[in-house]
């Protein structure tokens, strides 16, 4: 019998080569750098002649103390509040801004101009804004509200954290609200105005046609944000309020001590980060599913 | 189809003639690291060095380029010198000296050896060079053999050479050359402080703070500035009172429960001290990440002084405009203002390591350091006493000024500094005291730190 290739076979074929490029990236490069880590952690770095493989030391050393406890705590803290707020504040602007007002081109090319600047730039503008040697202060101390500069309020370096919340916030606004946009521009404005003629208030159109309409936007700018914030480090390097830090400047710290032993310290932190993430990610992806299948979405 | 053939055939060419000049630079005199074997056994002459290094072309020169005096006198007078000499100086400015260190570190776990690196100059010392030497990442023993190793002072029974044969108590092995010499000096802004009220010790410090809380802070250690500011506290409250001597001795030498005894009234203190530092008062003090940030703390009058590496640091901020206006410089604490050296040295796979030499040749001349004294206020790392009386008047014309203080009284309050074995030890107990408020017995503290370190 002659045997030739199916059909269906070419085409996985296909499909395989075709996914091929991106494959040796995310293996290669990512997958390796992620293994090293992972190695490094359980004790193997033979470059720095330190070789116990395997050992959970690192880990042992540092989940056992409250102090890593207290800074994943805080890393979530900020990650999940700028996210939160960032949300609260892109929903509704995302909902006006699909309106035409006058203006209204104006307003939207204006809210997206921090998409354009990077974050650090961001942050030098907190510290010269709001820091205690910034312009409010001064201003304030030239008026005579207070003596000197340092008695200005401390907004940043807290472990409140409202400078590095609001360096988040104004970075990920607009880029959760073109999100959103694009996902209220899909859908149209058929459903509303079917709603309003068959007599829904604006309460009601908001949560039962619009939110749903927009929550796979909704997770997708949130997850994207809520990874990318609990990964930073510059933000609560130079905002935060010292010790105890946030869990990727503690790995930073670990980094850059010029004592290597502490390099793969510095690991086990990393991999516990990603851990945490990881499952946070997991388990809210989860929950969006639940939610879909319950609106029989999938 | 003929195109493409004759690409091929290009193709093979080119690849025959690359094995065929490897392997004829292999068979050569200059093999990789055959000129580095050849000049630590003492066969090269100083003219075959500067041949190669013309031959070479290029020095790959990495430090810290975080102030701009530094880097235009690099660039308006250094580079200049060296290309009238032959070789291109190529100024790789960096953030930390430790990205430097890992570069090489992580080359030569790549298999990356002699002349097959990417850095050729490093300006560096303690924790740095440590680790260099500690990863035998270093090119060899060259600094007495280049023609301006007679301004350095390289006689072990001279105690004076000590600041140029150990780096943090490290043996540099001749691997290093000192590159200047600086101490840790503190400015006080005169707009608040009247010189009878200026701390000259950590008590009257202390009295200070009490009636201006909050206007003090050092860099937070392990930083090294607040290394050496924790130094110096702990020097100054030695409980048998003799400084910094016991803390030139390293770890094994002293034992655990020894330096914890002697640490203990420091230790003390700092804690004493936290309460009345900047933001102290309101429970969350604030240490600084770097001299830039006590810099920026300074200038705003948010402290009253600003404690750092710098002989000339005053005078540096005031004409860069980041020290307040009527900045000066004070002599504390009293006795203990600690004095090293900073170095240059060359890694084990500087690709271009005759060329290195000759620069690290130049930045030793008396010429070169007098300019950079004058031009970048950075102290000069020769030895006075090697000079003659023209080259000692041509450094002592270079220095800029002193404000409140004179040299002299500089040098009358010289300390050394801690072995680097336990400057590792005291920040991780800084750490565990101060920073975590570990309130468990300091001899417990600083046993366990020692062992975390060093297993």
């Amino acid at each position: 019998m002659k045997r030739t290739a199916s059909p269906a076979f070419m085409q996985n074929l296909r499909d395989v080569l075709e996914v091929t490029p991106l494959l040796v990236v995310l293996l290669g490069l990512f997958g390796g750098a992620l293994l090293l880590g992972l190695l490094q952690s359980f004790g193997y770095a033979p470059w720095f002649g330190i070789n116990e493989f395997p050992t959970t030391r690192y880990f042992e050393r540092l989940w056992l103390s409250s102090d890593f406890w207290f800074s994943l705590g805080l890393t979530l803290y900020y990650g999940f509040a700028a996210t939160l707020i960032g949300l609260v504040i892109s929903v509704p602007l995302s909902i006006a801004l699909s309106k035409r007002f006058k203006g209204s081109r104006l307003f939207s090319a204006l809210i997206r101009l921090p998409l354009m600047v990077p974050y650090t730039v961001g942050i030098a503008l907190a510290l010269v804004m709001l820091g205690n040697g910034g312009l409010l202060s001064r201003i304030s101390a030239g008026l005579g509200l207070i003596d000197d500069p340092s008695q200005f309020v401390q907004i940043l370096k807290t472990h409140g954290g409202c400078g590095i919340i609001l360096v988040y916030v104004w970075k990920q606004v607009p880029f959760m609200t073109l999100n959103l946009s694009a996902v209220l521009a899909r859908a149209g404005d058929d459903t509303v105005e079917a709603a309003m003629v068959l007599g829904a208030n604006s309460r009601q159109i908001f949560w039962r046609v619009t939110l749903p309409q927009i929550m796979p936007g909704i997770v997708s700018a949130s997850l994207i944000c809520f990874a990318f914030n609990i990964g930073a480090f510059e933000a609560p390097l130079i905002l935060g309020g010292g010790y105890p830090d946030t869990l990727p400047v503690l790995a930073w710290r670990y980094f850059q001590d010029s004592n290597y032993a502490f390099q793969l310290q510095g690991m086990a932190v990393v991999v516990s980060l990603a851990l945490v993430s990881g499952l946070f990610l997991a388990a809210y992806l989860q929950g969006y599913r639940r939610y879909e299948r319950a609106r029989g979405r999938v | 189809m003929k195109k493409a053939k004759s690409l091929t055939r290009q193709m093979l060419l080119a690849s025959t003639l690359a094995v065929v000049s490897w392997s004829g630079a292999v068979q050569a005199e200059d093999a990789p690291g055959m000129f580095r074997s050849e000049f630590l056994k003492g066969n090269l002459g100083w003219p075959e060095v500067t041949a190669k290094a013309r031959a070479e072309g290029t020095v790959n020169f990495y430090y810290w380029g975080g102030s701009d005096i530094i880097n235009l006198w690099i660039d308006q007078v250094a580079t200049p010198a060296l290309a009238a000499e032959g070789v291109t100086l190529n100024p790789v400015r960096i953030t930390s000296t430790k990205d430097t260190v890992d570069v090489v570190i992580a080359e030569l776990a790549a298999g990356r050896r002699e002349e097959a690196g990417s850095v050729d100059l490093v300006w560096v010392n303690g924790e740095n060079f440590f680790s260099l030497k500690q990863q035998n990442a270093l090119w060899g023993a060259f600094a007495d053999r280049l023609p301006n190793s007679v301004n350095f002072e390289w006689d072990e029974s001279d105690p004076r050479s000590l600041l140029n044969l150990r780096d943090f108590g490290v043996e540099t092995g001749l691997q290093e050359m000192p590159w200047s010499g600086e101490q840790y000096v503190c400015s006080v802004n005169r707009a608040h402080v009247p010189v009878d009220q200026t701390p000259a010790t950590f008590a009257q410090l202390k009295t200070y703070l009490e009636a201006n809380p909050g206007k003090f802070t050092y860099v937070k250690p392990p930083h090294y500035l607040g290394n050496t500011f924790v130094q110096s506290v702990l020097y100054a409250h030695n409980p048998d009172g003799n400084g910094a001597e016991p803390y030139q001795k390293n770890f094994d030498e002293l034992g655990s429960a020894e330096l914890a005894r002697l640490m203990e009234p420091g230790i003390e203190y700092l804690k004493s001290l936290e309460p009345l530092l900047l933001g102290g008062a309101a429970g969350n003090p604030r240490y600084p990440e770097n001299s830039d940030e006590l810099d920026n703390l300074f200038l705003n009058s948010e402290v009253h002084f600003d404690c750092k590496f710098g002989v000339f640091a005053n005078h540096n901020g005031l004409i860069t405009g980041t020290y307040p206006e009527q900045a000066e410089e004070m002599i504390f604490p009293v006795g203990n203002m600690i004095k090293n050296k900073n170095y240059l040295t060359v890694p084990l796979n500087s690709p271009h390591p005759a060329a290195a030499l000759v620069a690290i040749n130049y930045f030793s001349s008396v010429d070169a350091q007098a300019s950079k004294l004058q031009a970048a206020g950075m102290p000069v790392g020769l030895d006075l006493w090697r000079l003659n009386d023209e080259e000692v008047a041509e450094v002592v014309a270079a220095a800029p000024p002193h404000y409140g203080i004179t040299q002299q009284e500089l040098d009358d309050n010289i300390a050394p500094d801690t072995n680097a074995s336990l400057v590792d030890v005291i920040e991780a107990t800084w750490l565990a005291v101060i920073e975590r408020k570990d309130n468990k017995p300091l001899a417990d503290i600083v046993a366990q730190v020692s062992g975390e370190l060093n297993n």
